[in-house]
Parts: C-alpha cells; sequence; structure tokens
C-alpha cells in the first residue's frame, strides 16, 4: 500500500489522534496528502464515524500549531540566516524593505495561502517568521484562513463522501490551475510595467534630481 | 515601444511555459470531473472500510459482511487491510469478495435507492 492509503487506513481506524497529528505535521511543511485525509475525514462524518463539530475543531487546531511552528522556526531559526544577509552589502536595507512588503502584503498571502493556495502554506509561515511579521495578526489571519479551509474540505467530503478518491483528484488538478492563473498575473503584471512605466516615478525622479 | 532585454525575454518564456501547463490542468481538471460525474463507481482500496464501500457502491452493509463471513458491528471502522490481516488473508481476495457481492446485489436491486449512511448512529 503506498503512504496515502496507509494514511487513509489510519484514519478509518483511529479516527481524530490521527488526523490531527497528519495535519500539524503537513502543516510545518512535510508533504502529506493532507486534502485528502481532510475531504475523507468530511465522508466518515457522513458515516456516522466522526462527529462533524469534532473534526473541524482537531483539524483546525492542528493546523494552526503546526503553521505556529513554521513561524517559530523562521523567526528564530531563521535569525542566523538574517545575519548573514545583514553583513552583506545592501544586505540591512534589503531585510528592511522585506519586512515592509510583508508588513503591508502579509495578511493577504498568510489568509490565502491556507485554503486557497495550499502548496505555500508552509513558506509563507517560514518567511513570516523571517521578517518579523507581528505574531498576533499572523495567528489571526491563520486562524480565519486554516478555518475556513477545513470546513470547505470537509463539507466538500460530506457532500461527495460516495467518492472521495475522484473528488480528491479533481481538487489536485484544480489547486495547480489556481497556482498558474496566479502565477500568469504576475508575470503579465512584471512585463507591463516594463512596457508602461508609472508616471508617478519619473515625475519623483525629476523633483529629486 | 520598449525593447525587450534579457530578463523580459526570459518572463516571456516563463509566461508562456506557465500559460501552457495551467491549460493543461484545467483541461485535466475537466475531464477529470466528465469522467467521475458519468462513473461513479470508485475503486476499492484496502484502506476502505466495509461502511464506506457499501455506501460508495450503494448496497447494504449487511450483504458485504455476509460474502466476508463476518458479523456486522454497529461502529465498524476497520479497513479491508485490517480485516484481511485477522482473516489471515490477502486484502485483495476480500477486495474480490466484495466486488463479487456487490454485483450480486445488484443483479438482485439494479436501481439501488440511496441507503441513508449509517441507522444505527446516535444522536
Amino acid at each position: 500500500m503506498s503512504i496515502t492509503d496507509q494514511l487513509l487506513a489510519a484514519l478509518s481506524q483511529y479516527g481524530l489522534p490521527m488526523l490531527f497529528g497528519v495535519t500539524a505535521i503537513a502543516a510545518v511543511g512535510v508533504p502529506l496528502p493532507i486534502s485528502l485525509m481532510l475531504v475523507a475525514a468530511g465522508s466518515f462524518v457522513e458515516l456516522g464515524e466522526m462527529k462533524l463539530w469534532q473534526v473541524i475543531v482537531v483539524a483546525g487546531a492542528a493546523a494552526v500549531l503546526g503553521d505556529q511552528v513554521g513561524y517559530a522556526l523562521g523567526r528564530w531559526g531563521g535569525q542566523r540566516l538574517l545575519a548573514r544577509v545583514k553583513r552583506r552589502k545592501d544586505g540591512a536595507a534589503k531585510i528592511t524593505q522585506a519586512q515592509r512588503f510583508a508588513q503591508r502584503w502579509g495578511g493577504a498571502g498568510i489568509f490565502f495561502s491556507r485554503w486557497l493556495v495550499t502548496p505555500l502554506g508552509p513558506w509563507l509561515n517560514l518567511t513570516s517568521g523571517i521578517a518579523a511579521y507581528p505574531w498576533s495578526r499572523f495567528l489571526c489571519w491563520d486562524v480565519l484562513g486554516e478555518l475556513l479551509w477545513v470546513i470547505a474540505y470537509v463539507m466538500l467530503g460530506k457532500f461527495f463522501s460516495d467518492r472521495i478518491q475522484a473528488l480528491v483528484e479533481v481538487l489536485g488538478n484544480l489547486g495547480w490551475v489556481i497556482v498558474g492563473l496566479i502565477a500568469t498575473v504576475i508575470l503579465s503584471q512584471q512585463l507591463l510595467r516594463y512596457l508602461r512605466p508609472r508616471k508617478v516615478s519619473s515625475e519623483k525622479k525629476l523633483s529629486t534630481a | 515601444m520598449k525593447r525587450f532585454g534579457r530578463t523580459q525575454w526570459l518572463i516571456v518564456i516563463a509566461l508562456v511555459l506557465v500559460v501552457a501547463l495551467t491549460g493543461l490542468f484545467a483541461v485535466r481538471t475537466f475531464r477529470r470531473a466528465v469522467y467521475w460525474s458519468l462513473h461513479r463507481d470508485e475503486t476499492i482500496r484496502p484502506w476502505m472500510s466495509v461502511p464506506y464501500v457499501a455506501h460508495s457502491y450503494r448496497v447494504p452493509p449487511h450483504a458485504l459482511y455476509e460474502a466476508l463471513g463476518i458479523p456486522h458491528p454497529p461502529h465498524d471502522r476497520r479497513p479491508i487491510r485490517e480485516l484481511a490481516h485477522e482473516q489471515n488473508r490477502p486484502a485483495e481476495e476480500l477486495i474480490a469478495i466484495l466486488e463479487k457481492a456487490i454485483a450480486h446485489e445488484r443483479e438482485i436491486q439494479p436501481n439501488p435507492s440511496p441507503i441513508p449512511p449509517n441507522p444505527g448512529r446516535s444522536p
């Protein structure tokens, strides 16, 4: 049996403790088929083997806990890396720039990477920690996003409870379509910015000259 | 219009690749969704429990338990793998028995009505 089948068998047999463990480990960044586990849990809810609120609370808490571990690793483990970058020429300025970017866009990034662009989740935990994004705000966006993710996947599993393998296959492909669309928008913006430089920046240059 | 430098050409190449891959995944998603909406049955795998198989194939669970020669417990979470281990038989053998029992059940009742997930479930 594959790892996926082993995990699903264990989820069926041991229920919530298994769901907690796998969700937390996956949130730290270990590549485990967590979407399939959540969808399967939704199906087990429909079968009467698990309770809906328990699945949502356990999976949500595990995901948030795993994310905090990732954030802490970035915040404290990333300091050595930061110190090395700071020693370089312009290093300190670049870090300040990255931190400003995280302050401005961090919330949206954290929120959307919880449920829409999930492959980026563990990376954003680390980078939010490294950029010293305020922990209270990180936690707030994290809880909102993870709850949305858990509820969406569990309800999908509950609704399509008789064919969860098929559902996960479709969702897996759809996930890459979303990542691809986001990448297309970002790359197109880069090209457009080059072709049509903003007037404001040229005016600024003139006024500073 | 500005001329493209090396960076811009790299962005163009990346954009073409990303659009092509996104299109490929979009087509795959659509084809899979259409396929699964027409073919309802899931392949039986060792991780599945007997109640899940019964639910997925819309057959009464007791018919599957009967075919396996084991009693029907109220909340059975054991995967087929576990049942096979208990009976000292390969999981594939149990899956073959289940497939046969499902085919037999469908012959008796060609258009089964949806079975309530777990009639014995506590509130």
